[in-house]
């Protein structure tokens, strides 16, 4: 009794062996959104509801970033090669922390978010434009800076020079 | 005597003439053969070892079957993974490509390898020990990722990626003439204006990439319909050259190629559910030569297959709040 039952044992464990290798179950396969990246906490506008003007990676920093625009910011981002956006245009700048993807040894995709910026051109009551500049931190991602002026900030001056990715 | 019985005697007969035809299938052999070794892969003396041990049986002109795999049918099954995986992946001959070649073949392997993909599992099961161990893994991944930090992009190609740019916006307005992919797939023009379902950094290839969703895509990424995805959905995947400035940041530099996924199971049922297209350069040219071409997306995508042979893990949040 004792031998076949062995026997039959092993038969199932070889089985299982070979059922396991077939199956190619892999968890780095299983099918996810990627909620980690979310943007949490409240933000004036989504920019993941707008288009996407370009993107830049910061290796030293391990952050990836990408600059979404309104109507028109895009729009004049893809028409002109200057930095004079017009009354109305509001950027948005998404930083996320990046991570290994794990389907892909190679590449590095967005992981929890550590910054969202806009700036917003508004015309004043003189007719000059004025700029505001706002970022969020944290998570859930709350306002953690705030200015407004006749001339845009050095960091917002940055993200208003990013020229628009090609995109033929 | 039982000898004497017709029963008996049958089974006799049987397996008599299954013996036959088990040794006579035996000189049904297609030869193996191994060509001189012409290129083989320069590699550390730790990374050869596991590629010797894992990977050469099939992928280099250093076939050693074990017995086992000399008894037809197994002979036959072997010869056919030897030519196939040779065709696509040599390493007696590897040498004979561009750096750039060889490393991207290297890295598609590591992740074949990290996805249960390769060594086959079916060859896994039969072969004990030739399955790439966790530590044999991270010693291939680290022989491909040595920390380096990024130099600023050469002039030239800086001068290249901004007469692209100019170029561009000049013709900002025009809708270009894209010829079709041979499959069929045409260039759809409005994918500039789909929204985001996440990015990456392909720092295997020097590419940074966008993945954008139709409206069919982000619906579906919202009620969490992604496998399979819907029929109607397309996704773009829009790469650029990875242009690092004086501070070490990677802008977008020339645009290299978009490429499309369009979702109909019964148009596409060939080629997995999918219609697969592809145009490079800023003159958006197709890639494939023929129709067949598409073969070679869906090679590349099946370690995902059952992701719906889909890589990206969408974002979250694209569907609310869209105020202007």
């Amino acid at each position: 009794m004792r031998a076949p039952m062995k026997c039959t044992g092993l038969l199932c464990a070889g089985l299982l062996v070979i059922a396991a290798g077939c199956s190619g179950a892999n968890s780095r396969v299983a099918t996810h959104i990627n909620q980690e990246a979310a943007l949490t906490g409240n933000l004036p506008y989504n920019p993941l509801a707008w288009k996407v003007i370009t993107s830049w990676i910061d290796e030293q920093n391990g952050t990836m970033s990408t600059l979404f625009g309104n109507d028109a910011a895009v729009q004049y981002a893809r028409n002109n090669s200057g930095h004079d956006y017009p009354s109305g245009a509001v950027l948005a700048a998404v930083t996320w922390s990046q991570q290994e993807d794990p389907r892909w040894f190679g590449a590095g995709i967005p992981s929890s978010p550590k910054s969202v910026e806009f700036v917003s051109v508004i015309k004043g009551a003189d007719q000059k434009p004025s700029w505001s500049y706002e970022k969020y931190e944290g998570s859930p991602l709350k306002e953690s800076s705030k200015a407004e002026a006749s001339v845009p900030g050095d960091r917002a001056a940055w993200l208003l020079a990013q020229r628009a990715a090609v995109m033929p | 005597m039982a000898t004497g019985s017709p029963r008996a005697k049958a089974v006799v007969w049987i397996a008599v003439l299954l013996c036959i035809v088990f040794i006579g299938i035996q000189f049904i052999r297609p030869a193996i053969e191994n060509p001189p070794v012409t290129a083989e892969i320069q590699a550390p003396p730790a990374v050869k070892q596991i590629l010797r041990s894992s990977c050469y049986n099939c992928h280099s002109d250093e076939t050693k079957l074990p017995w086992y795999d000399q008894v037809a049918p197994a002979y036959w099954l072997a010869e056919r993974d030897v030519e196939k995986g040779r065709m696509a992946l040599n390493f007696s001959e590897i040498g004979e490509l561009s750096a750039a070649q060889q490393k991207g073949l290297l890295f598609e392997a590591i992740n074949q390898i990290q996805l249960g993909v390769m060594p086959l599992p079916a060859y896994r099961a039969i072969h004990p020990g030739s399955a790439v161990t966790p530590e044999q893994l991270e010693i291939l991944r680290a022989y491909l990722h040595p920390p380096a930090p990024k130099q600023a992009a050469p002039q030239a190609q800086v001068q290249a990626a901004d007469a692209q740019y100019e170029a561009w916006q000049h013709a900002a307005n025009a809708i270009p003439a894209v010829q079709p992919e041979p499959n069929g797939i045409a260039f759809i023009p409005d994918y500039k204006n789909w929204r985001v379902i996440s990015s990456t950094d392909r720092f295997d290839n020097h590419t940074m990439r966008e993945i954008l969703g139709n409206e069919i895509a982000i619906k579906a990424i919202a009620e969490h319909r992604i496998n399979p995805w819907p029929d109607g959905t397309v996704f773009a995947k829009v790469a650029w050259a990875q242009q690092p400035d004086a501070q070490g940041i990677s802008h977008t530099g020339a645009f290299v190629q978009v490429e499309l996924m369009i979702r109909d199971q019964k148009k596409y049922a060939a080629t997995k559910g999918w219609g697969w297209g592809r145009w490079r350069g800023a003159d958006l040219k197709p890639y494939g030569r023929d129709a067949s071409f598409a073969h070679e997306c869906v090679d590349c995508h099946k370690p995902v297959r059952k992701n719906d042979y889909v890589y990206t893990a969408p974002l979250a949040g694209q569907g609310t709040g869209g105020q202007q």
